[in-house]
């Protein structure tokens, strides 16, 4: 029979130590040849790894030169350093058990961070590959009907006021969302495109890669179907071929111009594939009462951000002079790009999970310092030594602190290497659609600015946990440490302390983690108002040129519908121009007949939907009271709403909204036939949010999603449901199609990162923190030994023995936990801030973790109270 | 002779590498590592770390104490050769310089190993 090896990770690490090939094989070869030896023993691989460990720090020890110092006199303080690291270098490696568990855990802590760093750093700080991403401005409307983080905030017609008065601010341009349809050889595709001003490119200090940027005379209405193609678009459906410049391709059924190919990787914003100019036209140009637009500028060289705030606040002012009715309590705000177009709740979530990471790298210290304490205490001796022979106290506490530094930074490139992975694994796993939303993301990954986090960090990881132990060894006092068996209070109490505190920083941490699993959970799995399971979903968007009026829209949806019933498998088609966890959104100002407004330049505003009679069977959404739509309820019937139970409680409290009127803006009254049930639109902001429903056909929309409910699996059905809608029309593409389980999923991507994230940081902080406790209870028990011994002598039996260990650790687990408690109710504002307001902290949840903290520090201190309670009072008392 | 002479003037050996001499002397042909560090073990009663004895070997090798050679590649050793190390003429001369040195020292203290 074959004899199994030596451990393979061992071997490697041995044959990583060696730059010599001659070495690393007498060294591979002595060790196996003693291996085989060991192998009819047990423990062989243990003594293999041993070695292992101790042969590869010698080895890298000699790496270090040793004497190469240049005796100079002008660096002796470099002198003095060099010696101080040779000094530390050697003491750890006398150590290297020790030394390999430390860096292992930094690694964690500080590996947990750095991931944190990078994402913050490139989503939050510098998102967009720009030049000079600085100079680049959002510039927004303000008034009493805009929200904080709306970006569609412009009229067209201050739009261009801005533009030809301001001169603080350059290649002023406005963004519109833009649904392309694209027709390539018959194959319709919707692509993300933006219609943008001339100076768009400009405004961001990018340039076309071939062809040109738009010119001024582009936005000429009439003469603006030209467009630039983005580099992927153009790999992509043009085969990267450079003819393209100059060819016309079919956007929404009109020819179009290629006049430029975007630069590789620029996706502004939002992904988008296609740009076209933005031409007003002669009805749209004067408007000042819709805003639609996002705007942004590039701040003139001499000039700051500042200076465009107060120019453009000079110009704010004399528009809502000048035009009263639409600019009236409107004024302006100028952002930098980055700070403006980012998501709001970016922020809270990611310093909830910077936190986090500092939380558990914390706790990594805490047990780190509390090892070091343990062998300051065993070198208690050789220190005094030192001392006495005239070492100064200073020079012991910087060999110290240079002993941590190091540890710190041997610590460094495995935390590298572990946040590069977490960060990887976090890219691979996000869907792309998500994907090309989160500006930043592609780029994540190890930089120069994450190098320097890292070890910055690291220094400071290292004098936290490394003063104590320093200051401690520089305390002790020559004659009390050399008198043998001395012991000391003072360093028990303290290492007590650092277990309370790692157990009450590691609580609060648990809650909020048990919170983002729980309300993750409640999202994906709990009700949502409708039954999403067995639902296909999809969208589409009609363009205007070949559905020019309501009449052609009205009469697509209902052959669509038509020809969706007659597809086997398909029990029922609706389409609405909103589907939930579909990430868009509607909604109008609403008058109640009979209750006016309070403020009536201050109306109710409702979430908007528009969908087919079948839309409640469709979704099994429940009609509560009245009735749902019909085909009856068609275009020129009296006008009819359905209302959900939010609304209906909102609006008509304590009556019964059925019969009741309603209308939007100066339209007609509509009657309220019905009241559904309440559903959630969005996990972030629209949950059971009120909602007015009315028929498609009485408000035809051109762009709506479709849902098909199945009895079987709605993958199954999803080709077939495809080509219906192509033989409905065959140049209109459908984007998006998935099962209604999937787009809850994708939109809940947020909330389930957020809940893996912080699980694995609460198990971090759960396992050092327990860890930490079973280190200084064994501790404890070996420094107690004698005494363990003598009441054992003295008739204490060895449940005696265990309970009074144990008694000790759930005495101090009890005090951090209630700590923990404390903290984890004066942190619940951040925390539900962070975990984006999806639970509540009640406190039960509070409970709950506290008693598995509890539970979990009591099983590990009962390890150390068995061993106690063996202890023999003859070996125990003779030791000494 | 003189260029001997010359060496031992550089030489300077330290403790640990006197002991390692030592031992690949009494071990004749058989020195290699394992039984280096056991003949240490056996006839010092002292434990020395393994990746001491490489560093040892390694630098006495590099100082031109030691010469090596490798044997044949050996099943129980995963197919790999054992190095022998022998110890050159230049750091015998140092050793017996250093034994010499030490005895002089010695001389008329005797009776102090006898308290």
């Amino acid at each position: 029979m074959h004899a199994p090896g030596p451990p393979r990770a061992a071997e490697w690490l041995i044959a990583l130590s060696f730059r010599r090939v001659h070495e690393r094989d007498m060294v591979l070869g002595d060790l196996h040849e003693e291996y085989v030896g060991h192998s009819m023993r047990q423990g062989a691989d243990r003594w293999y790894w041993r070695q292992a460990i101790s042969i590869a720090a010698h080895a890298l020890a000699r790496r270090i030169p040793a004497d190469s110092t240049p005796h100079r006199s002008g660096d002796f303080f470099m002198r003095i350093f060099l010696k101080d690291v040779k000094y530390a270098w050697r003491s750890l490696l006398k150590r290297p058990l020790l030394t390999v568990t430390v860096a292992t855990t930094l690694a964690f802590g500080l590996g947990a961070n750095a991931a944190i760093f990078n994402l913050i750093d490139r989503l939050v700080f510098r998102p967009f590959p720009l030049a000079d991403p600085d100079r680049t401005v959002l510039i927004s409307e303000t008034g009493p009907r805009l929200d904080y983080g709306n970006k569609e905030t412009v009229s067209p017609a201050n739009f261009i006021d801005w533009r030809n008065t301001a001169d603080t601010v350059t290649h002023l341009s406005a963004l519109l969302w833009w649904d392309a349809n694209l027709v390539e050889r018959n194959n319709p595709e919707r692509v993300q495109g933006t219609q943008v001003s001339w100076g768009f490119l400009d405004a961001l200090g990018m340039r076309p890669a071939l062809g040109r940027g738009f010119v001024r005379d582009d936005e000429t209405f009439g003469r603006h179907h030209v467009a630039i193609v983005s580099d992927a678009l153009w790999k992509r459906r043009f085969g990267g071929d450079p003819a393209l410049i100059g060819r016309s391709i079919t956007i929404d059924g009109d020819p179009y111009q290629v006049v430029g190919i975007g630069p590789p990787r620029f996706a502004f914003p939002d992904g988008s594939e296609l740009w076209a100019p933005l031409a007003f036209d002669p009805k749209q140009a004067p408007r000042r009462d819709i805003r639609y637009l996002t705007v942004i500028g590039r701040v003139q060289p001499a000039r700051t951000v500042d200076d465009v705030q107060n120019q453009m606040s000079v110009i704010a002012d004399r528009l809502a002079r000048e035009y009263p009715d639409a600019n009236r309590d409107h004024g302006v705000r100028v952002l930098t790009l980055t700070r403006g177009i980012m998501d709001q709740g970016t922020g809270p979530l990611l310093s909830l999970w910077q936190a986090s990471a500092l939380v558990v790298l914390l706790i990594a210290c805490a047990n780190i310092a509390n090892l070091m304490l343990a062998r300051t205490t065993e070198r208690r001796r050789e220190t005094a030594v030192r001392l006495a022979l005239g070492a100064s106290r200073g020079r012991v506490v910087r060999e110290l602190l240079t002993e941590s530094t190091l540890l710190a930074l041997i610590a460094v490139p495995p935390a590298i290497a572990f946040a590069w992975v977490a960060l990887h694994m976090m890219r691979i796993s996000m869907p792309a659609r998500i994907l090309r939303f989160v500006p930043g993301v592609e780029r994540l990954g190890p930089d120069p600015r994450l190098l320097a986090f890292t070890i910055g960090l690291a220094l400071i990881t290292a004098l936290v946990f490394g003063v104590l132990p320093a200051l401690q060894a520089a305390k002790s006092r020559v004659s009390e440490a050399l008198k043998d068996g001395g012991r000391t209070t003072g360093r028990q109490l303290l290492r007590r302390v650092i277990v309370v505190a790692e157990m009450s920083i590691a609580l609060p941490l648990l809650v909020a983690a048990g919170l983002g699993v729980l309300g993750t959970h409640r999202f994906l799995n709990g009700p949502q108002g409708y039954d999403p399971d067995g639902l296909l979903t999809m969208k589409l968007v009609l363009p205007e040129r070949t559905y020019a009026d309501d009449s052609a829209r009205r009469r697509f949806v209902e052959r669509a519908m038509e020809t969706l019933v007659s597809v086997p498998g398909v029990e029922h088609a609706a389409a609405v121009n909103n589907l939930p966890a579909a990430g868009s959104n509607s909604s109008r100002a609403i008058e109640i007949d009979g209750h006016p407004a309070v403020d009536p330049k201050n109306p109710p505003v409702v979430d908007n939907r528009v969908a087919t009679p079948d839309y409640f069977t469709t979704m099994r959404i429940p009609i509560q009271r009245g009735r749902a739509f019909s085909i009856a309820d068609r275009e020129g019937a009296a006008p009819v709403a359905i209302i959900s139970e939010s609304m209906a409680k909102k609006y008509w409290p304590g009556e019964d909204p059925v019969g009741h009127r309603l209308r939007i803006g100066k339209d007609p009254w509509m009657t309220v036939v019905g009241i559904c049930g309440d559903v959630i639109q969005d996990w972030f902001d629209r949950r059971n949010v009120p909602t007015l429903y009315r028929p498609i056909a009485q408000s035809p929309s051109d762009y709506f999603g479709i849902v098909v409910r199945t009895a079987g699996n709605p993958a199954a059905i999803a080709a077939s449901v495809r080509h219906a809608l192509l033989r409905v029309d065959a140049t209109q593409p459908v984007f998006e199609m998935m099962s209604m389980r999937v787009q809850l999923k994708e939109r809940t991507i947020g909330l389930q990162y957020l809940a893996a994230i912080m699980t694995v940081f609460a198990g971090l902080a759960l396992l050092l923190a327990v860890v930490g406790l079973y280190a200084v209870m064994a501790y404890m028990m070996t420094q107690r030994r004698h005494e363990i011994g003598i009441r054992i002598a003295l008739g204490a039996s060895p449940r005696d023995i265990a309970r009074l260990t144990v008694g000790q650790a759930a005495r101090l687990t009890a005090i951090g936990a209630a700590i923990g408690f404390a903290l984890s109710l004066a942190l619940g504002r951040l925390v539900q801030a962070g975990l984006l307001g999806i639970a509540t902290n009640d406190g039960r949840v509070s409970v709950v973790f506290g008693l598995v903290l509890v539970a979990s520090a009591l099983v590990a201190s009962y390890l150390p109270a068995r061993r106690a309670a063996a202890i023999d009072p003859l070996v125990a008392l003779r030791a000494e | 002779m003189s260029y001997i002479a010359v060496m031992t003037d550089h030489i300077y050996l330290g403790e640990l590498e006197q002991i390692v001499l030592l031992a690949v002397l009494r071990l004749k042909d058989e020195a290699y590592a394992i039984p280096i560090l056991d003949q240490i073990e056996t006839q010092t009663g002292r434990k020395i770390a393994r990746g001491a004895l490489y560093t040892a070997l390694d630098r006495l090798e590099a100082k031109g104490c030691l010469r090596s050679r490798v044997g044949e590649p050996l099943p129980e050793r995963g197919g790999r050769a054992r190095r022998y190390f022998t110890v050159t003429p230049a750091a015998l001369h140092a050793l017996k310089h250093s034994r010499a040195s030490l005895l002089r020292l010695w001389r008329g203290l005797e009776s102090l190993l006898e308290r």
